[in-house]
C-alpha cells in the first residue's frame, strides 16, 4: 500500500492526488499497461488517496517506481510526494486497510463513510479486472471485519463528525435558525449527511443546487424536504440562491472552485452584509480560500472541520485500543490466509509442472524401451513406469511441503513462495491458475445473482 | 480617614475585580469548566449589583436625604453600576450570552474604581437648580450605563469572531454566544441608549439656552464637551441604523459602540473639568455641602465619619 492521507499531506497536496472519475479510470488504465498482472484498487476519498497492490515479492513496482508513476500522472512534484507518501506492505498493509475500513485511522474517528467508499472502490476496479484473488479476498474480509468491530466495539457511537462540527460553528454564529437559508451545492455523501446535521436546525428553507438536477431531486425527496421549505433548484440560479442563504454547504466534485471571492463580493451587498457561514466538504475545495477574508464571511474547509473533530479522539481511547486488538488479528488471519492460498497456488503449479515434467520424461523413456526391448511396450511396464515417476515427484515434494505448513517467524511463507517462484519459474503458471480460478468465481458469482434475480 | 462610602467602593471593587478574574478564567479555559464556576460567577455579579445598589440607596436615603437620587457624582456612577450588573445578568440568562460577565466586569471594576476617586477625592456635589438638570443627568446616566454595555458588547463580539476566524473549536458548554445575539445585545443596548443620549442632549441645549452664564462665554457652541457629545449623537445613530445601514454590520457595528462609548468618556471627563472651572455659584454649592454633612453628621451621631462623608474632600 502506498499513499497519502490527511495525517501526512495538507489540503492542496491530496487536491492533486485526489482521483475521480474518468482520472481514476486513466490511472488504472495507465497502471494496467505500465505493470500487467499485478493487482490495484485506488482508494481516493477527500482524506487520503491510497494504492492497494497485490504482486509477488520482488516483482515490480517497487516503491520507487509507484511513486514515479503516481507523480507523473498526477503532475505533482516527487520529492513532495515522497516526502508525504507512507508505505505499507503484507501484514501491515492488510492493518492499515482494516483500520481505514473501520474509521480508525480516519478524522472522525468510527466514521462510516469510509467503508462505503472502500467498497465503491472495490467494485470500479473489480469491474475493470484488475483485482485478483488476494486484493479480492482483502478487501471483502476488511469490509467484513469493518462491521463486525463497528458492533462489537460501537466505535461509531458518540462519534463527533464533521455535520455536527459544522452544526457547532453555526450555532456560534446564529442564533436561532428558523429565520436562516440553507443552500447545499453538491449531492454527496458527505453533503447528505452534513445535511441531515442542518436539517435538524430546523431552518426556514433547504435549497439543493447540483449540476445533475437529478440527483439534486433525488437528494431532496431522501432528505423528505417539505414542499414550500426548500427543495432542488437549477444550477443557474445558484448566483440568487447565494444572496438569499445564511449558510452554505459544499460538496461538489468540481475540479475548480465553484464559489470566488470575485463572484460573491457583488452579492455582498444585495445580501445587506449579513453573515454567511461556508462549509466547504469537498477536495479539490469548491471555496476559494479568499472568500474567508470577505467581511462576515466564515468559511471552513475540510480540514478545519476535522482537525476539531480529531480533538475528540482522546477521549475514545479505549475504545479505539479494543478494535485496534480486533483488527489486528483480522488482518493477521486475513494475510495468512491469503498467502496460504498462495503458497497452496504455487505448490499445485509445482506439482503440476514437475507431474508435466515427469510425465514427458517416462513417455520419452518408454519410446526408448520400446525400440530397446518389446516388453517396453507393455501397458503393465507403462503403468509401473508413470507410478514409478509420480512416488519419485511426490516423495521429492514431500518434505519441502510438510516444512512450508510449519509456522517459521524468522521465514514468512512470502518468503518461500518468492523462493519457489524464482527457483521453479512458476510466475505464468500461478497467473494463468489465479485468473482462471478467479474468474470461475466470479463467474459462479454472476450465474448466482442471475439465478436469484429470475427467482429460481 | 476613609469613610463608610469609600471604604464600601473599595470592598466592591476588589470583589469585582476577583468576578472578572474568575469570569476571564472560564472564558479561556481549554477544558470543561464545570457549571459550579458559572454559579459562582453569577453569584458574585449579583452580589456587586446589589453591593452598589445597597450603597447607592443608602446615600440617597440616609447620607443625602433628598428626594433627588444624584447628589454627586458618586452617586450617578453608583447608579450606573446597578444598572450595569442588572443587564448584565439579564442579558446573561434572557439574551444568550453567557460570555458578557468577561466584558461587563472589567468596565463595572473601572467605574467602581472611578466612583472611589469620586468619593474620596474629587468629591463635588451638584447643582440641580431645574428639571432640566435632573433630566439631563439621570438621562446621562443610564444612557451610559446602557452604552458601556454596547461597548463591552462590541469588544466580546470582535472576541467571538477572532475566536471563529482563527477555527478555535466550540467548548462543549457555550462561553460568548452566537455572534448574532451579541450585534443583538449592541443595537438594542445602543438604541436604548442612544434613546436616553438624545433626551439629555436635548435637556442639556435647553439648560445650555436658558443660562446667560453659560451662553455668555463666546463659542459656547462649539466647546469640546459639545462638539464631542455631538460626534457622540452621531456615532451611536449609525449604530443604532446598523440593521438598515448595512454597511455597519458586523464588526464595524461592534467597533463603532466602543468608539462611542470612548468618545463618551471623553465628554464626560470634558464635562467635569468643565464643571469643575466654571463654578458659577460657589456660595451655594458650598452650601449644600455644609448641609448635607449637617444631614450626615446628624444621622452618625455627629461622628467625624459622617462629615467625611458628605464633605467635598477636594475641589
Amino acid at each position: 500500500m502506498l499513499g497519502i492521507n490527511h495525517r501526512t499531506a495538507g489540503v492542496e497536496l491530496r487536491e492533486r492526488l485526489a482521483l475521480a472519475g474518468t482520472a481514476l479510470d486513466a490511472a488504472v488504465d495507465g497502471f494496467s499497461r505500465q505493470y500487467p498482472g499485478v493487482e490495484l484498487i485506488i482508494l481516493s476519498t477527500c482524506n487520503r488517496t491510497e494504492f492497494y497492490l497485490a504482486r509477488p515479492s520482488h516483482h515490480p513496482p517497487d516503491i520507487q517506481q509507484l511513486i514515479a508513476f503516481v507523480s507523473e500522472h498526477c503532475g505533482t512534484d516527487r520529492a513532495l510526494m515522497t516526502s508525504a507518501v507512507i508505505h505499507r506492505e503484507n501484514h501491515e498493509a492488510a492493518a492499515h486497510l482494516f483500520r481505514v475500513a473501520t474509521g480508525l485511522d480516519s478524522m472522525v474517528l468510527g466514521e462510516p463513510q469510509v467503508l462505503g467508499q472502500i467498497k465503491r472502490a472495490y467494485e470500479q476496479a473489480a469491474a475493470r479486472q484488475v483485482v485478483g484473488p488476494v486484493l479480492h479476498r482483502l478487501f471483502q474480509q476488511a469490509i467484513a471485519s469493518a462491521k463486525q468491530v463497528r458492533r462489537e466495539t460501537g466505535i461509531d457511537k458518540g462519534r463527533v463528525s464533521v455535520g455536527s462540527v459544522a452544526v457547532d460553528f453555526a450555532k456560534r454564529i446564529f442564533e436561532s435558525f428558523q429565520d436562516k437559508t440553507v443552500l447545499a451545492i453538491g449531492a454527496g455523501d458527505m453533503a447528505k449527511l452534513a445535511l441531515r446535521h442542518l436539517q435538524a436546525l430546523s431552518p426556514e428553507k433547504l435549497w439543493l443546487v447540483n449540476r445533475t438536477p437529478q440527483r439534486a431531486c433525488n437528494l431532496a425527496g431522501l432528505l423528505g424536504i417539505e414542499p414550500g421549505r426548500g427543495g432542488a433548484r437549477a444550477w443557474e440560479d445558484l448566483d440568487e440562491l447565494l444572496v438569499e442563504a445564511d449558510i452554505v454547504l459544499t460538496s461538489t466534485a468540481a475540479p475548480h472552485p465553484v464559489i470566488t471571492a470575485e463572484r460573491l463580493k457583488p452579492l455582498s451587498r444585495r445580501r445587506r452584509n449579513r453573515p454567511l457561514f461556508v462549509i466547504d466538504l469537498a477536495v479539490p475545495r469548491d471555496v476559494e480560500p479568499a472568500v474567508g477574508t470577505l467581511t462576515n464571511v466564515y468559511l471552513y474547509n475540510i480540514d478545519d472541520l476535522q482537525q476539531v473533530v480529531a480533538q475528540t479522539h482522546e477521549d475514545r481511547r479505549s475504545q479505539v485500543q479494543a478494535a485496534d486488538a480486533l483488527l489486528l488479528d483480522a488482518a493477521r488471519s486475513c494475510m495468512s490466509e491469503v498467502q496460504n492460498q498462495d503458497v497452496g497456488r504455487l505448490i499445485r503449479a509445482l506439482r503440476h509442472r514437475l507431474h508435466e515434467m515427469g510425465q514427458a520424461e517416462s513417455q520419452r523413456t518408454l519410446r526408448r524401451l520400446a525400440t530397446a526391448h518389446p516388453a517396453g511396450a507393455d501397458p503393465k511396464i507403462q503403468a509401473l513406469l508413470n507410478e514409478h515417476t509420480d512416488r519419485l515427484i511426490n516423495k521429492i515434494l514431500h518434505l519441502p511441503m510438510s516444512q512450508l505448513d510449519r509456522r517459521d517467524a524468522d521465514a514468512p511463507l512470502a518468503f518461500y513462495a518468492a523462493a519457489l517462484r524464482r527457483l521453479f519459474a512458476l510466475e505464468e503458471d500461478v497467473n494463468h491458475q489465479e485468473h482462471q480460478e478467479h474468474w470461475e468465481h466470479e463467474d459462479s458469482k454472476i450465474r448466482r445473482k442471475a439465478k436469484t434475480a429470475n427467482g429460481i | 480617614m476613609l469613610n463608610l462610602t469609600t471604604l464600601s467602593l473599595i470592598l466592591l471593587t476588589v470583589l469585582t475585580l476577583a468576578t472578572t478574574a474568575l469570569a476571564w478564567r472560564r472564558l479561556l479555559a481549554s477544558r470543561p469548566v464545570s457549571d459550579s464556576l458559572d454559579r459562582v460567577i453569577v453569584t458574585l455579579t449579583a452580589l456587586c449589583g446589589l453591593g452598589s445598589l445597597t450603597l447607592f440607596l443608602y446615600r440617597w436615603l440616609i447620607v443625602n436625604g433628598e428626594w433627588r437620587p444624584l447628589t454627586a457624582h458618586v452617586d450617578g456612577l453608583l447608579l450606573i453600576a446597578a444598572l450595569l450588573t442588572g443587564l448584565l445578568l439579564f442579558l446573561r440568562y434572557r439574551s444568550q450570552v453567557p460570555g458578557i460577565a468577561a466584558f461587563g466586569l472589567p468596565i463595572l471594576t473601572l467605574i467602581l474604581a472611578w466612583a472611589i476617586c469620586a468619593s474620596a477625592w474629587t468629591f463635588h456635589p451638584f447643582r440641580i437648580g431645574s428639571v432640566w438638570l435632573s433630566l439631563h443627568l439621570a438621562s446621562i446616566y443610564v444612557g451610559t450605563a446602557l452604552l458601556a454595555v454596547a461597548a463591552f458588547s462590541g469588544g466580546m463580539y470582535l472576541f467571538a469572531e477572532r475566536r471563529l476566524r482563527r477555527k478555535q473549536p466550540a467548548t462543549p458548554t457555550p462561553r460568548l454566544g452566537s455572534l448574532e445575539a451579541i450585534e443583538r445585545v449592541i443595537i438594542r443596548t445602543s438604541a436604548a441608549g442612544f434613546g436616553l443620549l438624545t433626551v439629555g442632549l436635548v435637556a442639556g441645549f435647553v439648560i445650555y439656552a436658558t443660562d446667560k452664564n453659560l451662553t455668555a462665554m463666546p463659542g459656547w457652541w462649539y466647546a469640546p464637551k459639545i462638539t464631542l457629545a455631538v460626534i457622540v449623537w452621531c456615532i451611536y445613530a449609525l449604530v443604532t441604523n446598523v440593521r438598515h445601514t448595512t454597511l455597519f454590520r458586523g464588526r464595524r457595528a461592534a467597533w463603532l459602540s466602543i468608539l462611542g462609548l470612548l468618545l463618551l468618556l471623553a465628554v464626560w471627563i470634558l464635562s467635569i473639568s468643565f464643571l469643575a472651572k466654571t463654578r458659577v455659584s460657589q456660595n451655594a454649592e458650598t452650601a449644600a455641602t455644609t448641609r448635607l454633612a449637617a444631614q450626615a453628621s446628624s444621622l452618625s451621631g455627629g461622628k467625624p465619619q459622617a462629615f467625611a462623608e458628605a464633605a467635598p474632600c477636594a475641589s
